[in-house]
């Protein structure tokens, strides 16, 4: 789904305004979807996609060549994207947790894919997805930072090293921690969503 | 292979490049408890992948341009001049520009590049980092001497119709007062708008000059602040306001 890393190329000139449209409308889903997982908060994300973006721009403008086709954009724009909110949420009132009503009954009913549910299956699926989404936006920053890049984002430990400019080791360990306290918290919520051909089976 | 080896590897199978994948599996499938475990560490994955997608609000990518457009600064406009100024309250971030004061926030520990990125998100301009003039300190020590608020020097153009008459009627409301969200919606003849008061109140860019801080809700409750309900108390004490107990007020 997610294209190879540093698969786009930026121009070597400094992008105009238009050759950067193409990166936006690229990577505006990817970054706003990350945003929103991190904070929470959909206009939080909205503004946060903003900022990023308007980083980037400058920052490319401000690059030499060189370092313009060194550049593996995507890790990049997610560094920065992840600069930003962490920038954000460090001025934000601790208090200001108020879920934006995130998992949406529309975007659960589009989002499962598989046939129709019953209307019972989607509210129970619904209060399951509500539950996943808080139990990670409890986690500290850096764990929550590390899970979503690694489970909902799909990305290697190698590019999450490079996103979050740490050494792999520490990547690998802050998964590890984000996962050991989550299956605590979710231990019921697993129990059900895992589908019934359990994918372990596969393996094992 | 140890339990604790394994537990380290199998994340590592995900990518489908661990070359001891085979010993992993034949430990998994020896040891319950590893594979117990595994069976979680999969099923927490599983969840955080069945996330719904979220979709960005549509207009998303028009509106980043225009940002970087609006930012870009001298084709489109004259950055606005933003200057740190201390006060009785902390640093205060000003922004200004000939035809006024466009932008005050109150430090919250934010670094100043991402201060910056906020005050251009709002006013649509560049901001640049710029002494402050004689004419924006006095205006402030005016605000901090007096705690008289007024049009004088505040410049609310960027603004809609209505956030500009709702908060031009706050800087109506006396120092020491307070008044309701309805109050201002009747007032500016929307009388069904508190909610939109409200936001609008919750988007003033000009704290302190334009004193949201005196705007609760119906039973006197202070509600809300981008700055923090304690400022919000702290302000409306240090300009005398009492607060009696919750009560409907006007």
């Amino acid at each position: 789904m997610a294209a190879p890393l540093g698969a786009q190329r930026i121009p070597r000139p400094a992008p105009s305004i238009e050759t950067f449209e193409t990166i936006v409308d690229e990577y505006q889903r990817r970054l706003y979807g990350f945003a929103l997982r991190m904070t929470g908060n959909r206009e939080d994300a909205e503004e946060i996609v903003q900022d990023a973006f308007v980083r980037a721009f400058r920052a490319l403008g401000k690059m030499t060549d060189e370092q313009r086709a060194e550049l593996r954009l995507q890790p990049w724009l997610y560094t920065i994207t992840l600069n930003v909110t962490r920038n954000r949420l460090r001025s934000k009132r601790p208090t200001n947790v108020a879920l934006d009503a995130l998992a949406d009954p529309d975007a659960l009913l589009s989002g499962t894919g598989e046939g129709p549910d019953s209307p019972e299956q989607i509210v129970e699926r619904g209060t399951d997805m509500a539950l996943v989404e808080q139990a990670l936006l409890q986690l500290p920053m850096h764990l929550r930072a590390a899970a979503t890049l690694r489970f909902i984002e799909g990305r290697s430990h190698p590019e999450i090293a490079e996103i979050l400019q740490q050494p792999i080791g520490t990547v690998k360990s802050h998964v590890h921690r984000a996962v050991r306290i989550l299956r605590r918290v979710l231990a019921p919520q697993v129990g059900r969503l895992a589908p019934a051909g359990d994918p372990t089976h596969a393996v094992l | 292979m140890r339990c604790c080896d394994v537990e380290a590897l199998w994340d590592e199978m995900r990518d489908g490049v661990e070359p001891r994948r085979e010993h992993v599996l034949a430990h998994l499938r020896r040891c319950p408890t590893c594979q117990d475990h595994y069976r979680q560490y999969e099923g927490v994955a599983y969840c955080l992948s069945c996330l719904p997608i979220v979709e960005p609000p549509p207009g998303l990518v028009p509106k980043i341009l225009d940002h970087i457009k609006s930012v870009r600064g001298a084709r489109y406009a004259v950055p606005d001049g933003i200057a740190r100024i201390p006060s009785p309250l902390g640093t205060l971030y000003v922004a200004f520009r000939p035809a006024g004061i466009t932008y005050v926030a109150i430090d919250r520990g934010t670094p100043f590049e991402a201060v910056c990125a906020e005050i251009e998100r709002r006013l649509h301009r560049a901001v640049r980092a710029a002494d402050a003039p004689r004419w924006v300190t006095e205006r402030l020590r005016r605000y901090f001497t007096t705690w008289e608020t007024d049009a004088d020097r505040i410049d609310l153009s960027d603004l809609s119709e209505f956030e500009r008459a709702a908060l031009r009627k706050a800087m109506e409301i006396p120092p020491g007062e307070v008044r309701s969200y309805s109050w201002i919606a009747r007032e500016i003849g929307h009388p069904h708008a508190a909610r939109a008061v409200s936001q609008a109140m919750a988007r003033n860019p000009l704290a302190l000059l334009v004193p949201s801080h005196r705007v609760v809700d119906a039973t006197g409750a202070l509600h809300n602040y981008g700055y923090g309900l304690d400022l919000k108390a702290r302000i409306l004490g240090m300009e005398g306001y009492a607060p009696g107990p919750a009560r409907s007020r006007a």
